[in-house]
């Protein structure tokens, strides 16, 4: 009701933030300078930039990789929150349901954490609370003994009866990797149903899930034929993009990569994706085509944010590239600390 | 009908005339005032959410989303302007 008598003000308020905030996301520049440091300049670098408070907090408890790992991942999920808080609305309710999927991927990471016999804080730093299960919740699955009670503890939450049904026979690793496949395939199909239901603002987040279906599709198809090209890939593919799963499955049984380029390409409306489906025709590693892939997603939703720049799509274009500014450090931290080359790190950077 | 306008308009003095003009012109400055004044107010209702934004993201921009702010001022000032004309 307060949206509808604020007029259009609490778009454009926060849609502002949030252009704000994108503005002050670590450019390119940074990046390159930072793969010439070493871990300790990078841990110090990341403590006086935007993670400052995260690593103050944190700093008497944890050192060297962990601390920044830990850091990164607490100002992910508390960004995440705050921007829930500030939007209003019905851009409250879709950027809800598409952070819903850090539910998905905390559930798994808490059951992989216990069927490994992990320790509860080691899986806690992991976490990433920024769905509709807060910390507090996740705390309490996290005092669950066995994976049975994590999955009876999540009773009422949207996760629960694909899992409970999956899992009946008791949890087992060999599942999991299908169950998260159908979880987020009911993600996808949720958040389509609730784009379609006449919901204000509605249409411009179903073209953003659209993108994201395709480009998940896409990455899947190119998995597939690199790593297992005999395996039936109907599984994985999820519904509601633009290339019909039926499509998909001929399209994946072509072995040419020209054939196969040629035949998906129609498929694709967005001119950037085209373009990069075209370079694809040489052979590249599996690693360099998911980040162009991720490069083209951002980039087309940079485009969406402006062409509609008072609707959800600035807002998930920010949350995109925070996700992703996260996503490089930790490549950068982990990389520097394992010894790889900067060559080597760079191209595992998003940027 | 057209015989009592008639009649009206031989009735009237040239005092009354001037006294319609006057009000004429007042009803049009304040038409002029009013109506500019109602566009500044939505011009300055998108700029200022989205410079009240700004500012809380960053306070350095205080000073420059303020002038920006009060940009569609101009608009009111043209009324006012036109308005005074009118009158004097």
């Amino acid at each position: 009701m307060a949206e509808v008598r604020a007029g259009p003000v609490p778009y454009i308020y926060v849609c502002t933030r949030m252009r704000v905030r994108k503005s002050k996301l670590l450019p390119r520049e940074e990046y390159m300078r930072m793969l010439n440091m070493g871990l300790a300049e990078i841990t110090r670098f990341v403590g006086e930039s935007q993670y400052k408070k995260e690593v103050d907090e944190l700093a008497t408890s944890f050192g060297g990789i962990d601390l920044i790992e830990i850091a990164l991942s607490w100002n992910l999920a508390k960004e995440y929150q705050n921007i829930q808080k500030i939007t209003p609305g019905t851009l409250k309710d879709l950027t809800r349901a598409y952070l819903r999927r850090w539910d998905i991927q905390n559930v798994l990471t808490i059951l992989r954490g216990k069927l490994h016999g992990e320790k509860k804080g080691r899986i806690k730093e992991v976490l990433i609370p920024a769905g509709e299960l807060d910390r507090v919740f996740l705390d309490r699955l996290l005092e669950e003994p066995t994976p049975e009670r994590v999955i009876e503890g999540l009773k009422g939450k949207s996760v629960y009866p694909l899992l409970s049904r999956a899992m009946e026979g008791g949890v087992k690793e060999d599942l999991l990797p299908r169950v998260e496949n159908d979880l987020y395939k009911q993600f996808y199909a949720d958040l389509i149903t609730y784009a379609t239901s006449g919901v204000k603002g509605g249409r411009q987040f179903l073209e953003y899930i659209t993108l994201d279906i395709d480009i998940t599709n896409i990455r899947t198809m190119f998995r597939f034929r690199a790593e297992s090209p005999g395996e039936d890939i109907s599984g994985v593919i999820i519904p509601g993009g633009t290339i019909p799963p039926p499509a998909i499955n001929r399209l994946f049984q072509i072995k040419d990569r020209n054939e196969f380029i040629d035949s998906l390409v129609p498929y694709i409306r967005i001119r950037p994706l085209r373009e990069l489906l075209e370079t694809l025709r040489e052979e590249r590693s599996l690693r360099e085509i998911e980040i162009d892939l991720i490069k083209v997603q951002l980039e087309e939703m940079e485009t969406m944010a402006k062409l509609n720049p008072f609707s959800i799509h600035p807002i998930l274009a920010y949350l995109e590239m925070k996700k992703y500014e996260i996503f490089n450090l930790r490549a950068l931290a982990r990389g520097k600390e394992s010894g790889l080359t900067p060559e080597r790190i760079r191209g595992y950077l998003v940027v | 009908m057209a015989e009592t306008a008639a009649v009206a308009a031989a009735e009237m003095t040239v005092e009354m005339v001037k006294a319609s003009q006057l009000g004429m012109k007042a009803l049009g400055a304040g038409i002029a005032v009013g109506l500019t004044g109602i566009g500044t107010g939505l011009a300055e209702m998108a700029i200022g959410s989205a410079a009240v934004g700004a500012t809380a993201e960053n306070k350095d921009v205080f000073g420059l989303v303020l002038l920006l702010t009060v940009i569609p001022e101009t608009i009111v000032i043209f009324g006012l302007v036109v308005g005074l004309l009118l009158l004097f």
